[in-house]
């Protein structure tokens, strides 16, 4: 009898949980008490006044210590310093991308953010379906002809961050020869930051010996996979390479923290200023190649809001991070050419020779 | 006999293949000494949580347990040990605590498949799967370990050319996976608990009937698989990279399996297969930095897992595992 | 026992043996998602609220059920390759591998072929990614007959191969290369590939349920089917009475195999409309979690899964109500733990073991088939 009465129970939880759920898309403004408050918050009869800005990420979490969280945090500061209301969705499924985004679009919101290059189709999409709606998509080249008005892809010359951080790695090398680990090729920022870092580190030396690897895996694997960037790292060290160039999610933040625990050898970040987010990194952490998404954003949900977006591409930001703690180790020298090539790819007397698509 | 002919001829060409390699080395040694020491470096510590998985599965299987759970064990231990690094900062603590999770994850494949009596194999797939969704969940971003295990130079030895920096300067896990491939064959081999764990794989009820207790003999070999298992996860998070990310085993757990296999579910077997795989690793890391990329590097990527296949279907040796594996036992 | 001789004295109505086969799958669905309650109560956040989102979200609009059978489809297509492996006794834990090279034999034959009709196309490219999963599920089919390696290994290992294999391919021969693209992946199919919707309906789910339909026929009524069982059931016995278990079992590693095939073909011309790596992760594997869910049933595989579809579709409603998405994979997990240890359950409720129950058994030694 036992069995039967705790089945029953079992049953009937399930029935009610069921018929909530039947009940409350009956009636979508009712709701469940906790969803209530949501609803109303976002739904609410304040929608002309309140300026909404959503993110969806992609495949990955917002707190990737990548550009998923550079992303956010240029929303959150749009949170603070236009009083917007933000949220964001982590995409599980590359499927979901268009979903996601409409999931914001039917909610009203003004703005949305989407993060990376494999959103540039669903983004794309949306832009026209949703003409009403400002679409920021990060890391996603929008090809002449196809620009929207309510699109801005953010773009980044990561090859110039690339030459940057190798022309910095080819002036502190003592051994002659840097090395770099790197994610997969099958995306495209990573080629872009390994074929700029040989061209800056070449500009400094043409005889400069260069050692770079991507992870032999696939998409699946390539960025999370720390050990075989550590164990790459050292194998690269262990043959008198003295600078190491970790570009690649997780993988490349292995190669960091693996370089750390070396006399002598330096380490270059890659994408935020990793000193903050891969700490066991600082001891090797000279700087990083950065691509400025948080600043990138924050400015395109301001022209948003304000009625200046532009549409196309929007060239963010890239650069060397602070060098922290080996201020005073990089001579003078090397900071003024440093300074000297960045204004080079500026004004284009430098070129990397990159050309993706090639 | 031909048989007896046969094993002998392939004990020649092993030993033939054993002395070309060491040959090839030293000629490599002597045109690139700094390269060749990296290369082997590298073979060994890729090779390391390779083994100790292989390991893992060997204490398992021969007492007649299948175990591809190998990847979850190594997963929570991973995940554990780097929780127990952030919060205690010792490590010995954290290396601990890993082992202590993959003896629990070894408690609970072997409930499941010997108790219960479910399919090991599905019993190692639920592991697998709650052990990646759970440590997924649980991890948070932004939490920092406390160093990491350091290499600890072995005085003289370590000054040996090529195979002092390749072999006496390495960090603790490293060191201890080494000696367990040597404890863990003697162990199987030469002594009468390892005679029993056999027995108990190979013919559980001769085994019975002479007054093994199957079911403690299995459950305890399961544990220590789970143990080992744990370590390797150790070594993942608190040797080799310091840090923890999800899903950051990658398969390792299922190639240490083809790594067993391959070893013929023997410990000396599975070192010599895990440092081949190890040396494949390497050698495609090599090759790229030599900017040789005539080969697209998903050949090379794909090369272990075909060369698995090859052996366990018997064209280079037969690869034959405990006879009563994957079958739980009934006490009659 | 003499309960059970009692219970045995009227053999078991139809009814009563549905109920008997879908008690243990539901009361397992019920306590997982109470473990996962549990669970978003201790991560701080309201569980019912959060299921609740799920539900609405998946079930209460019209676009939420378009997802829900979206997500559903290819489940189905790998749940059913699961199921009837395990049916011949084989685990094949290389639906994955089957289901993204299916995928991209489909999306070859959609972009490369131009100038087809629909009817032509369609069905073209649909038989080459059968075809291709086919031909990966037979190998470790084969290498089992004839050499007597365990396809757990070689569907794990031919997983790996699979993975490199179409990263190769949509990063090298079959790369899209129109203008401004750089990512890897092949071209988009043509239309006339494209598989329709039908109202709210995919024609995929449909296929995928008529492919459950016929593969629980040809289980139960045809002669094919029957050797199948028997060799599952028992490869001694079914050898003894003459059955060619070689070719049993090559051939229902084939059809697993092709069904994963299809699952991904039909992802392709009708999700993604193309080959892209990283689109198709996890569906495979899934395979097994709703094929056990399923009691191996080919028809159980089409709820098991549409109650996947649900969780997945409203995976993001529930995220934006605050409940972290991951929780739905442990939740899968417990899930996929209760049905396969229904002891658990049968103590926890007091239930009786079934006569004679078909209990998977499948780990019949891993390099020889004896």
């Amino acid at each position: 009898m036992r069995k039967r009465t705790l089945l029953f129970i079992l049953l009937s939880l399930l029935a009610l949980l069921l018929a909530a759920c039947g009940g409350s898309s009956e009636e979508p403004a009712a709701g469940g008490e906790e969803s209530a408050q949501t609803t109303e918050e976002t739904s609410g009869g304040e929608e002309a006044m309140t300026f909404k800005v959503g993110l969806v990420t992609d495949v990955g979490e917002i707190d990737d210590k990548s550009f998923n969280q550079s992303a956010w945090e240029g929303v959150l500061r749009a949170k603070e310093e236009l009083g917007a209301e933000v949220d964001y969705i982590e995409t599980k499924d590359a499927k979901d991308y268009e979903e996601n985004i409409r999931l914001f679009a039917d909610q009203g919101y003004n703005v949305i953010v989407t993060v990376g290059f494999a959103l540039g189709e669903a983004t794309a999409k949306m832009a026209e379906e949703y003409p009403d709606i400002y679409f920021i998509g990060v890391d996603q080249f929008q090809a002449p002809g196809t620009e929207k008005p309510n699109l801005a892809g953010l773009i980044f010359n990561e090859d110039k961050a690339g030459f940057l951080a190798g022309a910095l790695a080819a002036q502190i090398t003592k051994s002659g020869k840097i090395a770099a680990v790197l994610g997969t090729d099958l995306v495209p920022p990573v080629v872009a930051f390994k074929e700029g870092y040989e061209a800056g580190a070449r500009y400094i030396n043409p005889d400069i010996e260069i050692i770079s690897t991507y992870h032999p895996g696939g998409l699946d694997v390539a960025f999370t996979d720390p050990e075989w960037g550590a164990a790459t790292a050292k194998q690269a060290i262990d043959q008198g390479a003295d600078v190491i160039f970790g570009a690649g999610g997780k993988t490349g933040n292995g190669a960091l923290i693996e370089a750390a625990s070396y006399e002598g050898v330096y380490c270059i970040g890659v994408d935020t200023d990793q000193w903050l987010t891969v700490p066991e990194a600082r001891p090797c952490l000279v700087s990083s190649a950065m691509k400025l998404i948080t600043p990138g954003v924050f400015d395109l949900v301001k022209m948003a809001k304000e009625g200046s977006f532009p549409s196309g591409n929007y060239v963010g930001e890239v650069g060397l991070a602070p060098f922290h703690d080996f201020e005073d180790d990089i001579p003078q020298e090397v900071k003024d050419k440093l300074k000297e090539i960045d204004e080079g790819l500026r004004n284009g007397t430098i070129e990397t020779g990159y050309n993706p698509g090639g | 006999m031909p048989n007896n002919a046969m094993t002998m001829i392939r004990q020649r060409v092993s030993w033939l293949l054993v002395a070309g390699v060491v040959a090839l080395i030293f000629v490599s040694y002597g045109a690139t000494p700094a390269v060749t020491t990296a290369l082997l470096a590298s073979t060994v510590r890729q090779s390391t949580p390779l083994v100790l998985g292989a390991l893992s599965g060997i204490f398992c299987e021969r007492s007649g347990v299948i175990n591809i759970a190998i990847e979850g064990m190594m997963l929570m231990g991973a995940f554990v040990g780097f929780l127990a690094n952030v919060y205690t900062g010792n490590l010995l603590v954290a290396v601990l605590a890993a082992v202590l999770m993959g003896a629990f994850m070894g408690l609970a494949h072997a409930f499941m498949s010997i108790t219960l009596k479910m399919d090991q194999i599905i019993s190692g797939t639920v592991l697998n799967i709650l052990a990646l969704e759970l440590t997924g969940f649980f991890y948070q971003q932004g939490l920092t370990t406390q160093g990491k295990l350091t290499p600890v130079r072995i005085p003289v030895l370590a000054d040996i050319p090529l195979i002092g920096p390749v072999l006496f300067d390495n960090p603790p896990i490293t060191y201890l996976s080494l000696v367990l491939v040597v404890v863990v064959h003697i162990l199987l081999f030469r002594t009468v608990w390892g005679l029993r764990t056999r027995a108990v794989g190979e013919h559980p009820k001769a085994a019975d009937t002479v007054g093994i207790d199957v079911i403690r003999m299995r459950y305890i070999n399961v544990i220590i698989g789970g143990m080992i298992a744990g370590l390797a996860g150790g070594y993942l998070t608190l040797e080799a990279v310091g840090s923890f990310e999800r899903a950051m085993t990658n398969g390792r757990g299922f190639v240490a399996l083809a790594v067993m296999i391959f070893g013929k579910w023997t410990p000396l077997g599975a070192w010599g297969a895990a440092l081949l795989f190890g040396f494949a690793n390497a050698l495609q890391t090599q090759f790229q930095f030599l900017g040789i990329s005539t080969i697209p590097h998903q050949f090379v990527g794909m090369l272990p897992y075909l060369l698995t296949i090859v052996v366990l279907a018997g064209f280079v040796g037969r690869a034959r595992p405990p006879a009563a594996i994957g079958q739980p036992y009934e006490k009659e | 026992m003499a309960d059970a001789k009692i219970a045995n004295g009227a053999p078991p109505t139809r009814w009563q043996r549905f109920a008997q086969a879908i008690t243990i799958p539901l009361l397992a669905v019920v306590l997982a998602m109470l473990v996962g309650a549990i669970i978003i109560v201790i991560a701080g956040a309201n569980p019912l609220g959060g299921y609740t989102a799920m539900f609405r979200g998946a079930l209460g609009t019209a676009r939420g059920l378009v997802r829900t059978f979206e997500k559903a489809t290819p489940l189905i297509f790998s749940g059913l390759a699961v199921a009837f492996a395990f049916k011949a006794g084989l685990f094949n834990i290389g639906a994955q591998g089957q289901l993204i090279l299916g995928a991209i034999a489909a999306a070859y034959v959609g972009f490369a072929f131009e100038g087809l009709p629909p009817f032509v196309h369609l069905p073209l490219a649909l038989a080459a990614g059968m075809l291709a999963g086919a031909i990966w599920g037979a190998i470790p089919g084969a290498l089992k007959t004839f050499t007597g390696a365990h396809e757990v290994i070689t569907t794990i290992m031919l997983n790996f191969v699979a993975i490199n294999l179409t990263d190769y391919l949509a990063n090298g021969p079959w790369k899209d290369r129109s203008p401004g693209n750089i990512v890897a992946r092949t071209p988009a199919i043509l239309p006339s590939a494209e598989l329709p919707s039908i109202g709210v309906v995919p024609l995929g789910l449909l296929i995928a349920i008529g492919m459950a339909v016929l593969a629980w026929w040809v289980l139960a009524n045809t002669t094919f089917g029957y050797e199948i069982r028997a060799v599952g059931l028992n490869p001694a016995a079914a050898r003894y009475a003459g059955m060619s278990v070689g070719r049993t079992v090559i051939a229902s590693m084939a059809i697993s195999g092709l069904l994963a095939g299809l699952g991904g073909a039909v992802e392709t011309l009708g999700i993604v409309g193309r080959y892209q790596p990283g689109f198709n992760t996890g569906l495979g594997f899934d395979g097994i979690t709703i094929a056990l869910l399923a009691q191996t049933s080919p028809l159980g595989v089409v709820p098991a899964a549409l109650l996947f579809g649900v969780m997945r579709a409203g995976a993001n409603q529930m995220q934006l109500y605050g409940v972290d998405a991951e929780i739905i994979g442990i939740v899968q997990g417990t899930m996929l733990l209760f049905v396969s240890a229904p002891i658990i359950i049968r103590k926890l409720f007091r239930l009786r073991a079934p006569e004679g129950g078909e209990e998977v058994v499948l780990s019949t030694g891993w390099g020889s088939s004896g």
